[in-house]
């Protein structure tokens, strides 16, 4: 490790460290990682973790309580280059599906109960560009590795990154599956952005939008595709809030004003 | 009166911290603190069809993803009065086994082992202990591949589905995965050599209760019907509550649980402590060489008892993947009712997870978590203390009985983000 190696900074909040540990699943690549990098923080991973200036912040998870969005702002504050990881980073996660329809507080009930819990307080999680600026979002749950680290080895050699920016279906096309939305099935391909390599659907099982939401989406001629199907419209939001959290929660209240009106 | 504070636990899945409240030489109290956020799944999952709890609960944890999805499956198929074939419950078996080897080559070699030969990280140990670190990544590495061909992803993998799996593995993928586990077979030899050779510090040894879930065909195994308790009792799964009677407390966003008024411990320990016995192969001859007296006690050797189990889930790999290319492909099974519950319970790598349903109409109506480590959290902070109270007898500085807490504490393999989970409880 040399005085220039870029500092490197990898934090999580509310969520399950399955990006965290996506970056720990990288075993053929993690020595040269640590190597070529100066980890100042990555408490999952270490024990001598130093705060102060970073050069690329890699924040996964949501925020869903007041000292986690301090810590939030603090990181932001010292990063140069803030990159969310994960769903929950970019999107909120499943934890956010029902974001901007209220009843948070009596959910927050029905687990709690009227304990007073003194370890902070607590708020509906949401993803952490509600907060700060994020420069870059790398999606995915868990984060793929291949996407990963190409774009942790860009960073770090000062270069900008080129993520998908195209729906999971095109990776789909890729792979020759038949699209599952013929066969009547529930998919949420058209929704969700690539980089799983269409890992469901090859299994022969359909999207279930983990990734998140996908650049230009339309959900309105999704939800309209599923109901010629013969879906349910509650099924149908449901689903598609599932991991949609931000990214959809605006879109699908919309469409339910305008069905709503017809 | 002051404190000692461990304020971010590292080396831990989550986020934690510990606190300890001192008057004088005395120590008042022991808290494992939970920074974890709350997510409400329990109630988020409410109204979902089955098949979409099954896909959104493994997301509770990344490191237990599978041990959550096969628990929703088990709760969910009981409820819907589904019966799987024997290929799709051999396939769950083998996945299981990749599961317990990624976990536990993670804590043990790469999270724990840093702390008995003093380092403060494994990237650190690797100019001293470069084979040992490599051999760690090697296994996790396996465990991830058996992740990955059965369950379609390394992480969060969408292959097992209610009633069976989207594609099953290929005899290629399966024969491959065979050589492997023989060729590791050295590797999980040597991390139970390194363990058994650690001196585990007495301070925080104390009698316990230890629970786990009695395998199917009296062998060893990561899942259940019925919870084994070592003071002898057997109770069905379905009795979960009356096991981990959970509450709220104030530090953390993590709920606990008693059994009889008491705290007891879960984890690859307990499953030694009552199905030991029925290991075999090489994992059963250093266990009779190592299990002693200390295991009831330490929560230390729950590294030792990791390292042993990694070992029996390598040895039984390659005779499961040929039992699962033995067997046709079944087609998925259907729920036979829309309305009923049931209770799924198996063994994360942290210890007993129990996912219950109550499914009404096909929809979702009540889901109830109960994570590993809301259950040994009460236990932790028991041993925690007596540890800290035993160190600062002895006179031992701040720095050290800090260090021995976190040892304490990763001897459980906690995983916070699990135990941050909620479940719809009784008004106080």
């Amino acid at each position: 490790m040399t005085k220039s190696s870029p500092k490197i900074g990898v934090y999580g909040f509310t969520g399950c460290a399955g990006d965290q540990l996506m970056i720990l699943n990288c075993e053929d690549q993690l020595v040269d990682l640590f190597g070529a990098t100066e980890i100042r923080s990555f408490v999952m991973a270490k024990s001598d973790n130093h705060e102060g200036e970073l050069d690329v912040a890699f924040v996964e998870g949501s925020i869903s309580t007041d000292h986690q969005l301090e810590r939030l702002k603090d990181i932001r504050a010292r990063a140069k280059v803030l990159v969310a990881i994960g769903t929950c980073a970019c999107w909120g996660g499943p934890q956010a599906m029902k974001l901007g329809e209220g009843g948070w507080e009596e959910r927050y009930k029905k687990v709690y109960g009227n304990a007073k819990i003194t370890a902070a307080t607590a708020m509906e999680a949401q993803p952490i560009d509600a907060f700060v600026k994020v420069d870059l979002y790398i999606s995915g749950c868990p984060i793929d590795k291949g996407e990963f680290l190409s774009a942790a080895s860009k960073l770090v050699a000062g270069r900008h990154p080129y993520l998908y920016k195209f729906p999971v279906c095109t990776e789909c096309r890729w792979k020759e599956n038949p699209c599952m939305l013929y066969e009547g099935r529930f998919c949420a391909g058209p929704l969700t952005k690539a980089g799983c390599g269409a890992v469901c659907p090859t299994l022969g099982l359909p999207c279930v939008g983990c990734w998140g939401p996908t650049d230009d989406l339309n959900v309105g001629a999704e939800y309209r595709l599923l109901r010629e199907k013969g879906y349910d419209p509650d099924e149908i939001i449901k689903k598609i809030r599932k991991f949609g959290g931000s990214g959809v929660a605006d879109l699908v209240k919309d469409l339910e004003k305008k069905e709503g009106e017809k | 009166m002051r404190a000692l504070n461990v304020e971010n636990l590292a080396r831990v899945e989550g986020h934690g911290g510990i606190t300890v409240t001192l008057d004088g030489k005395k120590v008042k109290s022991v808290h494992m603190d939970i920074h974890e956020g709350p997510r409400l799944i329990e109630q988020l999952v409410k109204g979902m069809t089955p098949q979409d709890d099954a896909n959104v609960v493994p997301r509770i944890c990344a490191i237990c993803t599978l041990s959550h999805k096969f628990a929703a499956l088990r709760g969910l198929e009981k409820a819907l009065d589904i019966t799987v074939p024997e290929k799709v419950t051999m396939t769950r078996e083998l996945m299981m086994l990749g599961e317990n080897v990624e976990s536990n080559s993670l804590h043990t070699m790469l999270l724990a082992l840093p702390d008995f030969l003093g380092y403060p990280s494994a990237i650190a140990m690797l100019s001293d202990y470069g084979d040992d670190v490599k051999r760690a990544l090697r296994l996790k590495k396996f465990g991830n591949h058996v992740m990955e061909v059965t369950a379609g992803r390394i992480v969060h993998g969408e292959n097992p589905i209610i009633g069976g799996f989207g594609r099953y593995p290929t005899k290629k993928a399966l024969d491959e995965m065979k050589r492997k586990a023989h060729e590791l077979l050295p590797d999980a030899l040597r991390v139970v050599e390194l363990f058994g050779g650690i001196e585990y510090p007495e301070y925080p040894s104390a009698e316990t209760l230890f629970m786990s879930v009695n395998a199917p065909r009296k062998e060893y195994g990561y899942y259940g019907d019925t919870i084994l308790v070592s003071n002898g009792k057997e109770v069905s799964a379905d009795d979960y509550k009356k096991l981990t009677n959970e509450r709220v407390v104030a530090h953390s966003f993590a709920k606990r649980s008693l059994y009889a008024d008491k705290p007891f411990t879960v984890g690859a320990v307990a499953r030694m402590v009552n199905m030991g016995k029925r290991l075999d192969g090489q994992a059963a001859d250093l266990f009779k060489e190592h299990f002693d007296e200390r295991w009831m006690k330490n929560p230390l050797l729950n590294n030792l008892a990791q390292a042993i189990e990694m070992l029996w889930s390598i040895e039984h790999l390659p005779e499961k993947t040929d039992m699962v290319a033995s067997l046709d492909d079944p087609k998925v099974e259907e729920p036979r009712r829309q309305t009923g519950s049931g209770t799924g319970a198996v063994e994360a790598p942290r210890g007993v997870l129990y996912h219950h349903y109550e499914i009404k109409d096909g929809l979702v109506d009540v889901a109830d978590i109960i994570t590993p480590t809301a259950q040994n959290l009460d236990d932790i902070e028991v041993h925690m203390k007596l540890c800290a109270e035993r160190m600062l007898g002895e006179g031992k500085s701040d720095d050290e009985v800090r260090l021995g807490l976190e040892m304490v504490a990763r001897a459980y393999d906690p995983c916070i983000s699990c135990a941050t989970h909620l479940v719809t409880l009784k008004r106080l």
